[in-house]
């Protein structure tokens, strides 16, 4: 899964020119939107998924950590889904509910997306917009920063500083966010390089407003569009590479959860007649997944339409 | 041209500089060493091993060293878990596995990808378009490390087909697996750029040009529609790249390839420093090589860019 | 030195028919002759005295041939020494090696063990097992290993090519039986002095064992194939024995079920039912001495709870232990109240009470206990478990967290990689943490040696009892009757909360012969097995 730059660097083009016409992009986008299929099941689904993860758990009979002592031990023909134990999703190799860990599971994989690329969107924007507001030197030293950093493998790294420093949520937070924002700093600050010379920008620079305000007031509103978009496509990348390194058993500790643990758990034991501990778990996770593109997709298309 | 190379190779020297001390602070942080012993070792042994492996010198001039080895003499040092290795050796074993069956993938993801992708939008909105999308769209998100033990399960259990695990440089049934599941979602995902980006540019305005002069339909898509068309999926080769030397983590796990993928995850656990510097080393000079490559293949099908 | 010959009187001789595969009458050999064996891990190091992992040794053993090996049942019997004697006080050992030969053809001779034995102490080697050499008891290790002495000057010297004799500075009944291991084994001087640290490698390393290294693909797989010049060449029957890594336990279970592998001696927790059903002559069960436990930090930087003996019972017989063995692992584990591992030879386990109870039982005592001592529903304690990656160790630690807290006691998990977790242990950084231990060799010391003062004893529980009991057992005619009663103290005062004494649930295709099941070591020897035609 990846975004597609060249189509978010066009998006922010437009962002930016319609400021100048005088018209908020946005009425028009949410009739598009909505007119949208694909991005209107997508938005169901986000909103059932959310649904679930929060309100998830006032239906489950077992917490996501208790053993059942009655399906321990004989998972295969005992912890199958059920609705008269209460294990509605079966149960892992330790008899604990596949239910509620799946609840909880979707609570700490959804944290994980969006924290992550809020981290990411945010640093991108600042970080783009500031080296494209102030320019020149500062600008240079900035991009080729932002060069150098592109080139490193970043899977690598964040294995590195997992391994080194333990897991934990905050690392995995800091260490999956740190990764995304150098092609959003990119976008945003090509787009303040051609915000920057409007007339209502430097109108607010000869009323005496400092730089870091005209950037917050004046140039980021103008690339909310392209900053929503790409945080609704970054979810979905966040949570594939918290299902990865959680693969690598390097997530979060148990007895918590998350998606991608719970994937793994489930992929291992495919040969021996569970297959509702992969099955599960894999359905959230993928129907979340195209949820997050098909809403990020249909936004991008509202906001940038183009003949078809 | 030749002057943007040089300025890029310029900027990967300190790129990798940078790589080599982050990474080296790093792991001189964390807790654990590559000595530590369920019995502690006697003062004088890890004294000896300290000194054999230069870790009883101040970090600076540790780093030094290390650095100036790879430059003097292209040495990366012996391996600290491994005795009998080398970390030379020890890439030089790894890397080409890692290499062959990534480069497949990458291969196989773009082949397939680019055909799925050109056929959906040429029968746009048809049953092969929706059969296109589906496939895509499914395998986009299915994680490898789901593939793999399934595709064990399937080929090597029911079927008997395929070795399960293991490499061999001459016989290709040892590839199969490993190119399948590394390859399979990043198919996806180019086969949807592909689709996408053509259904632009069979739009455009020269493309109906070529069409009113009466070209035939599929002359207007290999000389006219295509190259354009491929301009956005070049720009996602080299993230594609880098994931396919990534992803030989899962790989090297599921199917016992012996890549470097399973070689940094463990020297990272073992805190063998001296592997873990190596691959990481590498595959860095890989990125940036791969990013620099895919520029100008970028410059060279798009004659707008100038550098 | 024949004035030392004149103080030794013969005490003991060995000489017994040297053993290898024989097949029983009626049975076919089957024209494959070749053992594929499943690792989890690639092999570190293929070097007698640089060695530390149970996989490197299992390699090792095929290729290097120590004074002694084990049979079947895990009684020592003659490798490279044919005899052996020993002096009336037990510190002196003679053995008489008997003609045999390197892979390159090189005469083995009491000078390859002596080089061998000192280079394992010299700290320029630093070998992470230099300390058994300590164990053993030499003459001079401890100093060598210290820096003190130098390495020359061990208590091991070649008399003439075929004597070799080692001197101890105590009586220590176990000696004989450490001689199997990997650490003990000759190496040849004249390679590693050529080859250096790299003469382990397939096409350099010259070995004397049934085997020599033909292959090694890290990660991939190691092969050894036939030494012709092995000594006991003619009654080897296996020719290639392949070593495959597959670092993920359901693969490999997946491929030894596609016929890949033949011998799988490490089931994923909670399998072995299922496959004992499904292929009742291929999967078995065999107790093998390590042992399993929750260690109690009782140092200073340990939390001052733990330091209450009424916690340390109450933790302890909060565990479920039937559940963990039954339910959990499956594999013909037994629930463990004692340190010991039930299958050490000659031992005999002191009574425990709570191994007599309920589960019912325990739980009551224990809330009991907690309430005792000042803990309860107002005023829970809590703990930390520590555990290091894996599988097995993350599904028991949440087992037993759960167990705890039905007694009232709030535990979190603490997972870490082996290397920070071992770290953590030896500078007392935990609270309660998980840890096993396997014997070195087949006798109870091995395992009680650990709660020493002094020795590895992470949690720094001390007895001076306990301490004199072992020391007295070293030198005593039935130490086995010491080391019961020194079990006692240490379960009396709760050392360690005991939760299950091994088995390897293993896969073993059917035409397989001679795997040592009753070896409680599990130490095997591809020289001693054969497969069978259908």
């Amino acid at each position: 899964m990846i975004i597609e730059q060249s189509k978010m660097q066009s998006l922010a083009a437009r962002m930016s020119k319609d400021e100048v016409k005088g018209r908020s992009p946005w009425a028009d986008a949410r009739k598009r939107f909505f007119r949208n299929k694909a991005a209107m099941a997508g938005l169901i689904i986000l909103i059932l998924v959310g649904l679930f993860a929060i309100f998830g758990n006032s239906f489950a009979v077992w917490s996501n950590e208790e053993l059942d002592f009655n399906v321990m031990g004989q998972v295969t023909t005992m912890g199958m889904p059920s609705l008269e134990n209460g294990h509605y999703f079966g149960t892992d190799d330790l008899g604990r509910d596949l239910y509620s860990r799946t609840v909880q599971g979707t609570q700490i994989s959804l944290m994980v997306g969006i924290v992550g690329a809020a981290i990411a969107v945010i640093v991108g924007t600042l970080y783009g917009a500031t080296a494209g507001y102030f320019g020149g030197r500062t600008d240079q030293l900035m991009m080729r920063a932002v060069d150098i950093l592109m080139s490193i493998p970043y899977m690598f790294v964040l294995i590195l500083l997992l391994v080194m420093f333990g897991r934990s949520m905050s690392m995995l937070f800091l260490g999956i966010g740190l990764i995304s924002w150098l092609d959003m700093s990119r976008i945003v600050r090509g787009q303040t390089l051609s915000l920057k010379n409007r007339e209502f920008i430097e109108a607010a620079r000869a009323t005496g407003v400092p730089g870091w305000k005209i950037i917050i007031r004046h140039i980021v509103p103008n690339l909310l569009g392209v900053v929503a978009v790409y945080a609704t496509l970054l979810v979905p990348l966040m949570i594939l590479t918290e299902s990865f390194i959680s693969f690598l058993g390097l997530g979060v500790q148990e007895p918590l959860t998350s998606w991608g643990a719970l994937i793994s758990e489930g992929a291992g034991t495919i040969n021996y007649g569970t297959l509702w501990q992969l099955a599960f778990p894999l359905f959230f996770f993928c129907i979340t997944l195209f949820g997050f593109f098909f809403v990020g997709d249909g936004l991008r298309d509202a906001l940038d339409p183009k003949e078809r | 041209m030749f002057a943007y190379v040089m300025r890029r190779l310029a900027v990967a020297i300190p790129t990798l500089l940078l790589l080599i001390v982050f990474s080296f602070l790093l792991m001189h942080l964390a807790p654990g060493g590559p000595f530590s012993q369920e019995r502690e070792l006697p003062a004088q042994v890890l004294a000896n091993l300290n000194e054999k492996y230069g870790l009883d010198q101040p970090l600076w001039r540790q780093i030094i060293s290390y650095v100036w080895g790879i430059i003097a003499h292209f040495d990366f040092g012996p391996s600290f878990v491994y005795p009998d290795r080398t970390v030379n050796q020890l890439i030089a074993a790894g890397f080409p596995v890692t290499l062959t069956y990534g480069t497949l993938a990458f291969v196989a993801a773009v082949v397939t990808g680019v055909a799925l992708g050109v056929v959906a939008a040429i029968w746009h909105n048809s049953w092969v378009d929706y059969l296109a999308v589906g496939i895509s769209i499914g395998a986009q998100v299915l994680p490898n490390f789901v593939m793999a033990p399934i595709l064990v399960l399937v080929f090597t259990l029911w079927y008997r087909m395929l070795p399960g695990g293991g490499w061999s440089f001459n016989d290709p049934s040892f590839w199969v697996m490993p190119v399948i599941a590394l390859s399979t979602s990043y198919m996806a995902s180019i086969a949807r750029i592909t689709r996408s980006s053509m259904l632009e540019v069979l739009g455009s305005n020269h493309i109906r040009t070529a069409r009113a002069k009466g070209m035939p339909e599929h002359r207007v898509i290999i000389r006219h529609a295509l190259k354009p068309a491929m301009l956005p999926v070049i720009s996602y080769l080299g993230p594609v790249f880098v994931s396919m030397i990534t992803g030989s983590v899962v790989i090297d796990i599921y199917f016992s390839t012996g890549g470097i993928g399973k070689a940094f995850v463990d020297s990272a656990l073992n805190r063998d420093y001296a592997v873990m510097m190596g691959v990481t080393i590498l595959v860095g000079a890989l990125t940036i090589l791969f990013n620099l490559v895919v520029d100008i293949l970028y410059a060279w099908i798009d004659p707008k860019i100038r550098y | 030195m024949t004035k030392l010959f004149a103080t030794t009187a013969l005490v003991a001789t060995l000489a017994l028919p040297a053993y290898a595969a024989q097949p029983a009458e009626g049975e076919t050999l089957s024209d494959n002759q070749s053992l594929s064996f499943w690792i989890l891990d690639a092999f570190k190091s293929l070097d007698p005295q640089l060695t530390s992992s149970r996989t490197d040794s299992d390699m090792i053993r095929q290729l290097f041939e120590g004074l002694m090996n084990e049979d079947a049942t895990g009684a020592m019997i003659p490798g490279v020494a044919e005899s052996y004697e020993m002096s009336d006080d037990g510190m002196t050992y003679t053995f008489k090696l008997r003609d045999s030969n390197w892979s390159n053809g090189d005469p083995v001779t009491a000078n390859d063990f002596v080089y061998a034995w000192r280079r394992a102490v010299d700290p320029a080697t630093a070998s992470e097992y230099a300390w058994f050499m300590e164990l053993m008891n030499i003459v001079s290790a401890s100093e060598i290993v210290k820096g003190e002495a130098a390495p020359d000057t061990l208590g091991v010297t070649a008399v003439d090519d075929h004597t070799l004799e080692v001197k101890l500075t105590k009586p220590t009944p176990y000696f004989l039986k450490t001689l199997s291991h990997a650490t003990t084994y000759p190496t040849p001087q004249k390679v590693i002095e050529a080859e250096g640290d790299a003469w382990t490698q397939p096409g350099k390393m010259v070995s004397n064992g049934a085997y020599k290294l033909e292959s090694h693909d890290l990660g991939v797989e190691g092969v050894a194939v036939r030494n012709e010049n092995y000594w006991n060449n003619d009654e080897t029957i296996i020719d290639t024995v392949r070593f495959v890594t597959v670092n993920d336990q359901n693969i490999g279970l997946t491929r030894y079920l596609a016929g890949e592998i033949d011998w799988m001696n490490t089931l994923p927790a909670g399998r072995f039912p299922q496959l004992l059903e499904e292929y009742p002559d291929e999967a078995v069960s065999a107790p093998w001495s390590c042992s399993y436990a929750y260690l109690f930090n009782l140092s200073d930087k340990g939390p001052e709870a733990l330091k209450d003996l009424r916690v340390r019972q109450a933790l302890a017989y909060g565990i479920d232990r039937d559940i963990i063995v039954d339910r959990v692992l499956q594999g013909g584990q037994r629930p463990a109240y004692y340190w010991t591992h039930w299958a050490t030879e000659g031992y005999e386990a002191p009574e425990i009470e709570m191994s007599e109870w309920t589960q019912a039982e325990r739980i009551e005592k224990a809330k009991a206990l907690l309430e005792e001592a000042g803990y309860g529903p107002d005023n829970p304690l809590s703990l930390s478990i520590q555990y290091n990656t894996s599988e097995d160790h993350r599904k028991l630690a949440i087992a037993v967290q759960q167990f705890w807290k039905a007694i009232g006691v709030n535990a979190t998990l603490n997972n870490y990689e082996w290397k920070v977790h071992i770290d953590r242990l030896n500078n007392q950084d935990f609270e309660v943490a998980r840890y096993a231990w396997c014997a070195d060799y087949n006798e109870a010391s091995s395992f009680l040696d650990y709660f020493r003062t002094g020795g590895y004893n992470q949690g720094k529980w001390s007895n001076a009892e306990y301490d004199q009991l072992l020391a007295d057992a070293a030198t005593a005619e039935n130490p086995n009757d010491l080391y019961k009663q020194a079990e006692a103290i240490l379960i009396q005062d709760m050392a360690l909360a005991p939760t299950y004494h091994y088995a390897m649930a293993q896969m073993i295709k059917p035409d397989i012969r001679g795997v040592p099941l009753e070896n409680v070591m599990s130490s095997w020897y591809a020289k001693d097995m054969y497969r069978v035609a259908e």
